[in-house]
């Protein structure tokens, strides 16, 4: 007992508390940014700064935006960063959370868990194989609800169109909205031609599937999550995003119906 | 017999969105593996759970989601990774899509064609259903941390 509280560090001075507060407003950030949920988010963030050194730390998200205060020596350092979104990314939320462990067990202090934080690079697939994976889960989507051989095909080609659309449209740096609007354009304007040249016997089913890569499920789950572990105003504003993104995606299946006079939902 | 080979079915198609959607979420090469186990155990078991148990829909995919909530942890803690990571797009095969989009076109089949009872009964059954069933993955999915992870994190 004795060793454990003369192995307590010293409090941290001025210089190396800011350093601490910028550390842990800049992951708490990077996790905000990829899709982690708030209360992953607000953990992190304080275990960080508690196993930086600060002696207490507390961390408030608003909807777009972190705030971080640091106490060391009855000093408060506040920060804030504001959020914008970068696409979920759990290769990223997996790398940050390996780095605060790391910090957490001893192994890295300030200087080192910069360099490896600062190293961390998201991870991208190619676009041509996650449009092509896309393409094969809309198809058993498809089989799921019970579509033939040849309605699984369309759904199939139709989704991996306009997944390539839509990875195309983010790199252009899009608007979600109006991606998610273009896409289900796309798709269903492909799978609109198998109804008009009556080809397979389920063409309404495969209509209905090649649209299931807009449904924003991550979203959606993180914003019940969050509603449940007490983080209401995240929560609502999580649900509402994927709210609308749905309603563009709508949207865009009822022009593409309405351009192809092709009114065919389930 | 028939009801195996259909559950056989189902997981096997489970598996493909849930590596799909993985890699939409950029999850690590080497976690998409689980993503695809995941998918494949939560599907089979609402499969089960509704068509052996004849338990509804929406309690289903509660108990699917916690079962498949509980290994993660298991997993997440030999990863050291948040479960979430994989769990998330394990949940994709039973995410309910086509209500979702059901109940917002039949909403707007409504502004132009006017108010019928069957598009406002589609628009009502098709909306809460979907919103019932997010729901049930999400609680589901936070079953550990509501039960036994309650003062300290999984990983």
């Amino acid at each position: 007992m004795d060793s454990a509280i003369a192995a307590k560090p010293a409090p941290l001075t001025e210089p190396p508390q800011r350093e601490a507060t910028r550390l842990c407003v800049e992951t708490g950030l990077t996790l905000l940014q990829h899709g982690a949920e708030s209360a992953l988010v607000e953990n992190l963030t304080r275990r960080l700064a508690l196993a930086l050194g600060v002696s207490r730390a507390e961390v408030a998200l608003l909807a777009n935006a972190v705030v971080v205060t640091t106490l060391s020596e009855g000093h408060c350092i506040t920060t804030v960063r504001r959020n914008e979104d970068r696409g979920i990314n759990m290769h990223m939320v997996t790398e940050v959370q390996r780095a605060v462990l790391a910090a957490e067990a001893g192994e890295l202090d300030a200087t080192s868990y910069r360099l490896r934080f600062e190293a961390i690079r998201p991870l991208r697939y190619p676009r041509w194989l996650t449009s092509l994976m896309i393409g094969l889960s809309c198809a058993c989507f498809a089989r799921l609800i019970g579509a033939d051989a040849a309605s699984c095909g369309v759904a199939m080609v139709a989704a991996g169109v306009a997944m390539a659309v839509r990875l195309q449209l983010v790199r252009l740096h899009f608007n979600p909205m109006v991606n998610f609007f273009v896409t289900a354009f796309v798709a269903t304007s492909v799978a609109g031609q198998a109804v008009i040249y009556q080809y397979g016997a389920t063409p309404k089913i495969a209509m209905a599937a090649c649209v299931l890569l807009l449904v924003p499920g991550y979203p959606l789950i993180n914003s019940v999550s969050d509603m449940v572990k007490g983080y209401i105003n995240t929560g609502l504003a999580r649900g509402m995003y994927a709210v609308l993104l749905s309603a563009g995606a709508c949207a865009g299946i009822l022009l593409a119906m309405s351009v192809w006079k092709v009114w065919a939902w389930l | 017999m028939k009801l195996l080979l259909d559950l056989i079915q189902q997981m096997a198609l489970a598996t493909v969105p849930a590596v799909g959607f993985g890699m939409v979420f950029n999850v690590p090469v080497r976690v998409l593996g689980y993503c695809a186990a995941g998918g494949a155990l939560g599907r089979g078991l609402r499969y089960l759970l509704i068509e052996g148990a004849g338990l509804p829909i929406e309690w289903s995919t509660l108990l699917a989601a916690a079962a498949v909530s509980l290994i993660g942890v298991a997993v997440a803690q030999r990863l050291r990774a948040h479960p979430k990571v994989f769990t998330v797009a394990a949940m994709i095969p039973m995410i309910p899509g086509v209500p979702l989009f059901t109940a917002l076109i039949a909403l707007a089949q409504i502004q132009r064609t006017g108010l019928t009872n069957e598009l406002l009964a589609a628009v009502v059954k098709n909306g809460l259903q979907a919103g019932f069933i997010v729901a049930a993955l999400a609680v589901g999915l936070a079953v550990p941390g509501l039960l036994f992870y309650r003062r300290k994190p999984v990983v």
